[in-house]
């Protein structure tokens, strides 16, 4: 009776562990995951426009994998696009991963869908301009 | 169904829903009430023209860097609407083919500037939203929700004021000028009312669907109802609960808010034609 309850034990510690949800998932602020894509887009776009509302929320957001490299900061920078319904105007947030990921080996190909989740924050560049951005992010393909 | 009313219940949480709700409501109900009165005047089509007059003093205010963009796109669209309804007789370019003069060049000018001097990266995609309306009613700001509220109040109290004038003048011109009514005035100030409602209504549904707003509530009324007053209170009726199915839709299943507002107001004059129909064949 006592080793099939210590096995059970062992074996749903061993299920929680391997099937252990990302280290956010119990506590997202904001799932754009879950909204239709009407919705997303005006969240997205007041998240944009008024970054001070949202930060410190975590963010889980799915869109299309994009990157740019900026030839004056030496910098590329990653980012999440949705669009809107008529898929004219895009809106996206730029993201930083959680543990550094080498380019382009670690990275999906432009335009994968893929899904976004951790902490919104302002990123204050040298210039002073700030932009949005999710940080210590988790990627899912 | 419960399903779609806990997720709408969970959307009405966001601030920008309940505004695009309050302004859809507005816009929707000012829109309907004058559209009867151009559609019986004849001038259904100048929503288009006022629409595409607005859209040019937009990229004109894009590109003079204006912060509040509706300093320029009111007067300018104020005074166009007023060439356009008070010259009427005496002007040398008249009716129809006036309007899609100033429509179709006020679309071109705006267009080209917006390119020339463009001021955003994503140019098609500004053009689409203000031509379509995409998602602008879901991004509206604090300010611009109770200067839409203000609007639609002064739009209300002068309808209701005035009604009996409007009438008049509605239906003929030459003889409420006779009773006494100063139809200049009236004119003018029906001219003022439709271009504050064009204005409004572009955040609605977009430049070139601003018409259907007008037209649509009119026409379906006036199939099933037939006095002055009947088919204004059911035109405006029929206005805000397209209105509120198409936000309702647009943002349950994420279709475009301007195409799903019209796509009901075409379904519901579907049915009052239809209703029309039967009526009279059993009459």
């Amino acid at each position: 009776m006592n080793r099939g309850f210590a096995l059970f034990t062992l074996l749903f510690a061993l299920s929680a562990f391997f099937a252990a949800p990302p280290a956010y998932a119990e506590k997202i602020d904001i799932d754009l995951s879950r909204m239709s894509g009407t919705v997303v887009y005006a969240m997205v776009n007041q998240m944009v426009t008024e970054p001070q509302k949202f930060k410190g929320k975590i963010v889980n957001m799915s869109g299309v994998f994009s990157s740019y490299y900026d030839n004056e900061t030496n910098q590329r920078y990653f980012g999440c696009v949705i669009s809107d319904a008529l898929a004219c105007c895009s809106q996206g947030l730029a993201f930083e991963l959680k543990k550094p990921h080498k380019y382009p080996q670690e990275y999906p190909d432009e335009g994968t869908e893929i899904t976004i989740r951790g902490i919104f924050d302002i990123r204050t560049e040298e210039d002073g301009v700030g932009f949005p951005v999710i940080r210590d992010a988790e990627m899912f393909r | 169904m419960p399903e779609l009313i806990e997720k709408f219940s969970f959307y009405l949480e966001f601030p920008f829903v309940r505004y695009a709700i309050i302004v859809g409501v507005l816009v929707s109900l000012c829109s309907s009430l004058l559209g009867v009165t151009l559609v019986l005047k004849r001038y259904s089509y100048i929503g288009d023209g006022l629409s595409h007059v607005a859209f040019g003093a937009l990229a004109i205010a894009s590109v003079l860097k204006l912060t509040n963009n509706m300093l320029l796109i009111l007067p300018v669209t104020v005074a166009v609407a007023v060439l356009l309804l008070c010259t009427g007789k005496n002007a040398r370019i008249k009716g129809d083919a006036a309007i899609a003069m100033v429509s179709v060049g006020a679309l071109a000018i705006g267009y080209l500037l917006m390119n020339i001097f463009s001021t955003s990266a994503n140019i098609s995609g500004d053009v689409c939203t203000t031509l379509f309306g995409s998602t602008s009613i879901l991004t509206l700001k604090v300010g611009e929700v109770y200067l839409c509220i203000a609007l639609s109040c002064i739009v209300l109290l002068t309808f209701v004021l005035f009604y009996h004038k409007i009438f008049a003048i509605t239906f003929d011109e030459n003889f409420a000028r006779a009773t006494g009514v100063n139809t200049t005035i009236f004119n003018l100030m029906i001219a003022v009312i439709v271009a504050v409602i064009i204005v409004l209504a572009m955040n609605l549904v977009g430049a070139l669907l601003v018409s259907a707003l007008v037209v649509f509530p009119a026409l379906s009324a006036m199939r099933v109802f037939k006095s002055f007053f009947s088919v204004t209170v059911a035109a405006a009726s029929i206005s805000v609960a397209c209105s509120l199915i198409g936000i309702v839709i647009a943002i349950l299943a994420g279709t475009p808010v301007g195409s799903t507002i019209v796509a009901a107001d075409i379904a519901v004059f579907g049915l009052c034609y239809l209703t029309s129909l039967v009526r009279d064949k059993r009459g």
